[in-house]
């Protein structure tokens, strides 16, 4: 698949992808034979606005080396708002990883509308170029309490 | 226990009114950080404004949750990540409402336990005033009666 390197075959990249747009976006690029950069799996989503920071980090605490959140263009989310939400729990994530030593640009939001397959593709591929680029995230060994993961960070892999 | 605005307006227009100790007439309000939940119901309900939603986030009280919950799910994700102790507070954007520290200003507390009756987190306790500190008569209904969590008093 689109000359993958060792190195960059075993990363995972999520993506959580909003039904009304970047998901729309998905079907058209797979319909239209764009390959995708074989890192990245898809989640959908009802809305952006639904994805929240447990999710995020969830991800990359299950697997993931990055996660990314594909929304509406702002002002366009069919639920008015959602996707502003989601742009500030990315921000917030972002600022949370930081504060801890991990780098931000793990977790990236981006934005593109249900007719522009072709931006989605950039989008994962320049997700994809940050991820392979960064070192594989560590992970220290589940902690005893555990409970976490929500159906979400699973259901990518 | 300083007085609301309101007392103390009404104070100044008492005439030859002075302020006499009201140390010790309010409950001791025990706030327990690692329980919180964020909901900001306590800021919310509290008449005084000792109480208030911050604009940012202690990332250790989400180290410090208790497993199960919500928060607990959150920390344990981010305590297998982290490389290094959190730098210190991080900014919560505007529509994060629900990851912020709630300030609490011991100097503007009435004590009058409000927060602790709306807490759904059970993170915030009203104990019924200290006997001794109490000025005699003002606090005897609460000390008598009131169960430690209801919070009854003033």
């Amino acid at each position: 698949m689109a000359g993958a390197t060792s190195a960059a075959a075993d990363r995972k990249i999520v993506a959580f992808c909003c039904r009304e747009c970047a998901y729309a976006a998905a079907d058209a690029s797979a319909n239209a034979r764009t390959p995708l950069p074989p890192t990245v799996r898809l989640v959908l989503m009802p809305c952006t606005g639904r994805v929240s920071p447990l999710h995020l980090l969830s991800a990359l605490a299950e697997g993931a080396d990055g996660v990314m959140v594909a929304g509406c263009l702002l002002g366009q989310c069919h639920y008015r708002e959602g996707n502003f939400n989601a742009v500030d729990r990315v921000a917030f994530v972002q600022r949370l990883l930081k504060s801890v030593g991990v780098e931000p640009e793990r977790c990236q939001m981006f934005t593109m509308s249900a007719g522009e397959p072709p931006r989605f593709v950039a989008a994962v591929r320049e997700m994809d170029r940050v991820i392979v680029g960064l070192p594989p995230l560590p992970r220290s060994e589940a902690s005893g309490n555990r409970e976490v993961p929500l159906a979400a960070a699973r259901g990518a892999a | 226990m300083p007085l609301t605005h309101r007392g103390r307006e009404i104070l100044s227009r008492v005439p030859g009114g002075t302020l006499q100790s009201t140390v010790g007439v309010g409950c001791e309000i025990v706030r327990r950080e690692e329980l919180c939940v964020g909901c900001g119901k306590c800021a919310t309900n509290c008449p005084s404004g000792a109480s208030e939603r911050g604009d940012y986030f202690d990332v250790n009280q989400l180290l410090d949750a208790p497993a199960g919950s919500r928060r607990g799910a959150l920390g344990s994700a981010l305590r297998r990540l982290m490389r290094h102790d959190p730098d210190g507070p991080v900014h919560v954007p505007e529509r994060v409402t629900v990851y912020r520290t709630i300030l609490y200003d011991d100097e503007k507390c009435l004590g009058c336990g409000t927060c602790a009756r709306g807490c759904p987190a059970e993170a915030i306790e009203a104990l019924p005033p200290k006997a001794e500190a109490a000025p005699t008569g003002a606090a005897d209904p609460a000390a008598a009666g009131a169960p430690a969590s209801e919070g009854v008093c003033a």
